[in-house]
């Protein structure tokens, strides 16, 4: 290894060098740190004091204690979106994920040129965005001349004029189901991943055991894939509760009764369209803490099912 | 020769100052460039209306105006965030209805739009224009934008398929008259269940319903920005709009926008649309398969007599604070919007009736147009314009909205359960319930709570 000190022109013990060593390593630090600063630290200790004010532009600012938490906690309008945003949170971890490993398992079984296809078809709903999706599925939901309901009629001889986004309880199975076509393949992509790389030698020494399908997949592929799965789970999760364009592309707003209003849409509302930017921070502040209290028990509760998390 | 601290640090640095450099070097070029005024615009056929009228403009003062194109929510979002931290805005702006209330949701002197109520008193322009337009565009009596149109509604029918029914429109005069003869031609054709034949295409969300009650005199928000819609005749309405799109007596369907619309409307599926001046335009432009095949009628009265037009819609003019040239800024936005043969082509191109009432006899507005039957649709729309009701800005708007629906679809829910029995009873008292929260959340504004309790 080469030693720089030796050819430098000014000896160690030198105030320059010691200048030098102690100023060099803070220069290459400077850029991260002063955009760490901008635009990381600054916005959320801005954050923290917004919460907690009333503002509207520079010049006018007022302190207004706990009043933004408490006006929040107490609205119903916010309980509509908290209630909104955990069932599709929960249809995302249910209903989204569990399709998502049964497609990567059907994938992971098949050939692999098929394999390639199939992975890029599923996979590319992801890549289109959510405003794209939602613009989309409202042509498909149409009464009387969307693609869902002459289906149902086809099949049933019913729901021709099914009003899917207009309709306050059909607005979350729009929802799941457009979310489901969105994300379904993104998820199988992290299932897949982690199927490829299970020990073959543990599962053909299960079947030699005679361990049958579904013991098979208890026992040996699930243990094998659970910290990409506890992943999954985190990280759909988080998306869910930080879902807005989807809803509000689909539904050109938040729905009938505010059956499309999620956590970000109630925020969005009151921050951007009613202009109360300090409600809007206390929002964010609420959101904050119900995804990291989540996240914290899914992860604490993997743990408690034993392996890694 | 070595750099002293390695490769990489050499490569970060030299791509540092080869982009600063690049970044130095454009934003230079850039900075040379100043027009006198900048002037922002969301609607693409609003750029191509004023391009000859700014170029016409910039040879008569000798001037340079930057006619930037922004989308509408881009517009919104930006300016609206440019406004709160003081960052730079355009000198002239359009902005759309409905966003005027964020912008004056604190104290008069805050608002970043020049006042400009006393220019128009002093200048005898303010009497000249449709006054219930100012609605949008103020805030405790002052106004802070110049109202780009009037909107009128009217209905847009299938002339063709109406007559071979028989129906004669002029007698459609009321709502109740329009249901009930609604009622007689909705009809299942092919008997497989479904109707084939509606009378009138209505949102069933109620996303009408602010159109419906601007025409029975009932605005989301007084004059002084309270909330006003917890009246009877809101109830009225609503009960109205539940039998048409409900139950046994249903005769609408919702037709939406876009494709959905152009089918609906191209399968006669619907035979009446709510027709505010600038759909006219869409319509001739998306749906050439009807052409002569449509006709405008007014919108049926709530009482006979009474008025028979709403407004949907809107586009205000504003200078900002930041214009360092507001006279000159007023200048253009009086070329723009009250140069009178200007209007007349512009009418043309657009089929939107401008407020400033001088124009509305030019010959362009009485012109017969082919595609609605020969009707001359500027004098249709002219007729009705001064009677169309003020729609007054709130930044709560979106809210009231959102709350005047769910007292809706609360009522939809009771009529579904137990038919009308009660329904007006409930229906009053679920619009109470809604406008009281809307009530609170307005009333949590410090800034707009001491200006009111300031007031003697």
């Amino acid at each position: 290894m080469r030693n720089n000190t030796s050819d430098m022109p000014y000896p160690e013990s030198s105030t320059l060098y010691r200048l030098k060593t102690r100023l060099v390593p803070w220069l290459f630090l400077a850029p991260f740190l002063v955009l760490t600063c901008t635009f990381f630290v600054y916005p959320f200790l801005n954050a923290v004091a917004l919460a907690f004010r009333q503002t509207n532009g520079p010049a006018s600012n007022v302190f207004v204690g706990w009043d933004n938490f408490r006006f929040v906690l107490t609205d119903p309008d916010f309980h509509t979106a908290v209630k909104n945003t955990t069932v599709y949170a929960l249809a995302s971890v249910f209903v989204q994920l569990p399709l998502s490993l049964g497609l990567a398992m059907l994938l992971n079984a098949g050939r692999s040129r098929v394999k390639n296809l199939f992975r890029l078809v599923l996979f590319s709903p992801h890549l289109v965005g959510q405003i794209f999706v939602g613009i989309l599925f409202a042509v498909l939901f149409m009464p009387r001349y969307g693609m869902f309901n002459r289906f149902i009629q086809a099949l049933t001889g019913w729901g021709l004029e099914q009003r899917w986004l207009s309709t306050p309880a059909l607005v979350m199975p729009a929802l799941i189901i457009t979310s489901m076509w969105l994300y379904v393949g993104f998820n199988m992509i992290y299932f897949l991943a982690a199927l490829q790389n299970v020990d073959q030698n543990l599962v053909e020494a299960a079947r030699i055991d005679g361990a049958g399908p579904w013991a098979e997949f208890v026992h040996i592929i699930l243990p094998a894939i659970k910290p990409v799965a506890v992943f999954v789970v985190v990280l759909s999760t988080i998306g869910s509760y930080q879902l807005f364009e989807l809803p509000y592309a689909l539904l050109q707003g938040f729905g009938p009764k505010n059956a499309g209003l999620t956590i970000v849409g109630y925020l969005y509302r009151t921050a951007f369209d009613s202009g109360d930017l300090g409600t809007g921070a206390a929002i964010g502040w609420l959101l904050a803490l119900i995804i990291m209290t989540i996240s914290i028990v899914q992860i604490r509760v993997a743990k408690a099912m034993g392996g890694e998390a | 020769m070595s750099f002293p601290y390695g490769k990489a640090p050499l490569a970060l640095l030299t791509v540092a100052i080869v982009t600063g450099a690049i970044l130095a070097a454009t934003r230079g070029r850039q900075s040379a460039y100043e027009p006198d005024l900048v002037f922002m615009i969301f609607a693409p056929n609003h750029v191509e209306a004023y391009e000859e009228v700014v170029a016409e403009f910039e040879r008569e003062h000798g001037v340079d105006v930057d006619i930037q194109l922004v989308s509408s929510r881009a517009l919104t979002s930006r300016l609206q965030a440019a406004l709160m931290t003081g960052a730079p805005v355009p000198d002239l702006v359009e902005i759309l209805n409905g966003t005027m209330g964020y912008y004056t949701r604190g104290p008069l002197q805050d608002v970043g739009f020049v006042d400009l109520t006393d220019r128009l008193h002093d200048e005898g322009l303010y009497d000249r224009i449709v006054e219930s337009r100012f609605s949008l565009w103020s805030s405790r009596g002052r106004v802070f934008a110049l109202p780009h149109d009037v909107h009128p509604v009217m209905l847009c029918y299938r002339r063709d398929l109406v007559e071979e029914l028989g129906i004669d429109v002029s007698t459609l005069t009321t709502w109740d008259e329009f249901a009930r003869v609604g009622r007689e031609i909705t009809t299942d054709l092919d008997g497989d269940g479904n109707p084939d034949r509606y009378m009138l295409d209505l949102n069933h969300g109620g996303g009408m319903l602010p159109t419906l009650l601007l025409q029975r005199g009932v605005g989301l928000f007084d004059a002084d920005g309270n909330v006003a819609f917890d009246v009877p005749e809101a109830a009225d309405v609503i009960m109205w709009h539940i039998r048409q799109t409900r139950g046994p007596g249903r005769i609408t369907f919702e037709a939406g926008w876009g494709q959905g619309l152009t089918k609906t409307m191209i399968d006669g599926l619907c035979l009446f649309y709510f027709c505010p001046d600038w759909r006219t335009k869409q319509f001739e432009m998306d749906i050439a398969a009807l052409d002569g095949k449509l006709a405008l009628m007014p919108l049926p009265a709530w009482e006979a007599g009474a008025r028979r037009t709403s407004t949907w819609g809107g586009t205000g003019l504003c200078i900002t604070k930041a214009c360092r040239n507001q006279e000159l800024a007023w200048a253009l936005a009086k070329k723009l919007y009250f140069d009178k043969d200007e209007l007349g082509a512009r009418f043309k191109a657009s089929n939107i009736i401008p407020p400033f009432q001088d124009a509305w006899n030019l010959p362009e507005f009485q012109e017969q147009r082919p595609f609605f039957s020969n009707q001359p649709v500027g004098a249709l729309f002219a007729a009705l314009a001064p009677s169309t009701p003020p729609d007054y800005a709130s930044p709560y708007l979106s809210l009231a909205r959102t709350k005047l629906s769910e007292a809706f679809l609360n009522a939809v829910d009771r009529f579904e359960k137990h038919g009308e029995d009660g329904l007006r009873e409930y229906t009053i008292s679920e619009l109470k319930r809604c406008a009281d929260y809307v009530r609170r959340v307005s009333e949590r504004n410090v800034f707009l709570r001491e200006e009111m309790e300031a007031r003697p």
